[in-house]
């Protein structure tokens, strides 16, 4: 490691710290690199210029954005409630049921697990919280702890961003998180189903069986959504960006058929919406590909990967390790800075000790959607801090045995990879 | 002021949404000629990148709020004004010296790419990428406009958490 390489480290380090976003802290402290060295600064531009038009990839994160602004603008989300309830509203604490299977059906169209709260937080918690029936903390805390899927079920925005800086595919990583998710879910509904009698949780209404087929019927468009994704990427027809902009189309129209037209406003808002996520996002990769420059210069990766050998690191110890490094960093920083700038450093080493890159970037997503909810710093807890109306102790309190069953489920699909890879590879994944 | 501000503001959102149109547009034609008439159009899959790069840049300076920007502030919106506005100072100054540094050869880099066209829309290299030289001279102005509103003892905008774009 050169000094102009701790120079620059220390700047945007420095910089985040003191406020400055974190896309721009990235260019200027690998300006700061470029300058010291005497290369041509003029090499940030290009790095950033070519690396953007070149990432066709990438396309793909403001195309699943836009399709679940499509299908968030209107009833879909009532129709997708009534639905759900129909299914689990009969069980002791139906309504917190409810919100899970929710999630996990709307993780199948949204790749964002803020979009998923931002979309079903108010109802749900209203919904939760009226006649008493549940405390706005817990409400609050399992909508937070049931978003968390959204980006582990297909599609999903991390998994585009992993498939960038590791090479590996996405309709493999894709179908690699389909039944983390589903673990996910499960044993959160297992942890409301152990409490649900100790705390008294209300069941709600039974929905008459013959009246399922015209809830399922009426929700059909939002069950549809991922049907069609899954048809597109693993038949082979398209690209999976190419799959996201077909999603998106799709989610326009089931909206259009539902109101019967499309109105203009509401298009606009939804493209001005998703402008705003990925111009956010953008920025953030823009300053990745200028410092993966400095850090392919500096043969970062492979410094970190010859050190750690000298350990002689077993695969277990490597993903123990990995997993606590990246739920403690994810307690502190936000989770797109983490997957561009701390999960490239890691690649070569998991390689090197044979650990399967699609096994390895799912469990790196699911850390880093469990990092949303780590207090002090979580996304995901401030939203809810704000939609529940609740304070971030109460929360932060109803969180943590979720966290805990979580943070078991995510043991089990490190060490047991089959979890992971058992769909990739009954479609045809040589991993 | 204020008003001519505002709706420069929202014009430029007009340019950001209908960006993030054409990009959609180009895919859906993409695909439609592609699969439907099994005649890809290398046109439309050049604008949908076009579009992505310009999108980000020029969104980055002129739509994105100071709020929505990804940003690590545990501490900045911790600590009390005086020591904000300190770390704003240092900070604002430090992009401004930086950006301001390789603004020539970043100009330089972008002029020396009217030697290559876009394969399909024949679009010269350079005017593609001059949205980086705007960007750069952008942010370099905006951040300038910010120091000298700090140095005049103007609280800087602690974050709200809750209006971070993330798309996690």
């Amino acid at each position: 490691m050169s000094t102009a390489f701790t120079l620059c480290l220390l700047a945007i380090v420095t910089l985040s710290l003191l406020g400055l976003p974190i896309g721009h802290a990235m260019i200027a402290g690998s300006v700061l690199y470029l300058w010291v060295k005497g290369i041509d600064l003029g090499t940030a531009a290009e790095q950033l210029l070519n690396g953007m038009y070149s990432s066709y990839l990438l396309l793909a994160i403001p195309l699943f954005i836009l399709a679940a602004e499509f299908m968030n603008s209107g009833s879909i989300m009532d129709r997708l409630l009534r639905f759900c309830n129909a299914l689990v509203g009969r069980w002791r604490g139906g309504l917190a049921h409810v919100n899970v299977v929710q999630s996990i059906i709307f993780a199948g169209m949204s790749g964002s697990a803020l979009a998923d709260a931002a979309s079903s937080g108010k109802v749900m918690q209203s919904l939760m919280t009226r006649d008493g029936k549940y405390t706005p903390a817990f409400a609050a805390a399992l909508t937070a702890v049931s978003s968390v899927i959204g980006p582990i079920i297909p599609p999903s925005i991390p998994m585009v961003l992993y498939a960038l800086i590791s090479d590996t595919s996405i309709a493999y990583l894709f179908l690699g998180g389909v039944i983390p998710g589903l673990l996910l879910g499960g044993v959160q509904m297992a942890l409301i189903g152990a409490t649900a009698k100790r705390r008294n949780f209300p069941v709600e209404a039974k929905v008459p069986l013959r009246e399922l087929p015209r809830v399922t019927w009426e929700a059909f468009p939002a069950l549809l959504m991922p049907v069609i994704l899954f048809g597109l990427l693993y038949s082979g027809v398209t690209t999976p960006t190419e799959a996201a902009a077909a999603a998106a189309a799709y989610s326009l129209a089931a909206s259009a058929v539902l109101y019967r037209s499309v109105r203009l406003s509401e298009v606009y808002r939804s493209l001005l919406g998703s402008a705003r996520i990925t111009i956010s996002i953008g920025m953030l990769i823009a300053g990745a590909l200028v410092f993966n420059y400095v850090v392919t210069v500096e043969n970062i990766p492979r410094t970190v990967a010859a050190m750690l050998k000298a350990y002689e690191l077993s695969p277990f110890t490597f993903l123990l390790l990995a997993n606590i490094i990246l739920l403690i960093l994810g307690c502190f920083l936000e989770g797109t800075t983490i997957l561009l700038v701390i999960v490239p450093v890691m690649l070569p080493t998991a390689a090197a000790l044979g650990i399967d890159l699609v096994h390895f970037g799912v469990v790196v997503v699911v850390n880093i959607m469990i990092g949303l909810v780590t207090p002090p710093y979580g996304l995901l807890l401030f939203l809810m801090v704000k939609i529940g109306d609740v304070s971030l102790t109460e929360l932060v309190r109803e969180v943590m045995p979720f966290l805990w069953v979580m943070i078991g489920a995510l043991a089990l699909m490190t060490f047991i990879p089959e979890i992971v890879l058992f769909l990739p590879r009954l479609l045809g994944y040589k991993g | 002021m204020r008003g001519l501000a505002g709706w420069l503001r929202r014009r430029a959102e007009n340019v950001a949404a209908g960006l993030l149109a054409a990009m959609f547009l180009a895919f859906i034609i993409q695909i439609v000629f592609r699969y439907v008439f099994n005649f890809p159009v290398g046109w439309a899959s050049e604008l949908t990148v076009a579009t992505w790069l310009w999108l980000v840049l020029f969104g980055s300076a002129f739509v994105l709020g100071e709020k929505e920007e990804i940003r690590f502030d545990l501490i900045y919106s911790s600590v009390g004004r005086r020591v904000r506005i300190g770390m704003a100072i240092v900070s604002a100054l430090a992009l401004v010296v930086l950006y301001g540094a390789s603004l020539k050869a970043s100009f330089d880099y972008v002029s020396f790419m009217k030697v290559e066209k876009a394969s399909y829309l024949k679009i010269r290299m350079d005017w593609m990428y001059s949205i980086y030289v705007i960007f750069l001279v952008a942010i370099i102005a905006r951040y300038a406009w910010l120091l000298s509103r700090l140095l005049r003892g103007r609280d800087p905008e602690a974050g709200d958490v809750t209006k971070v774009s993330s798309g996690l």
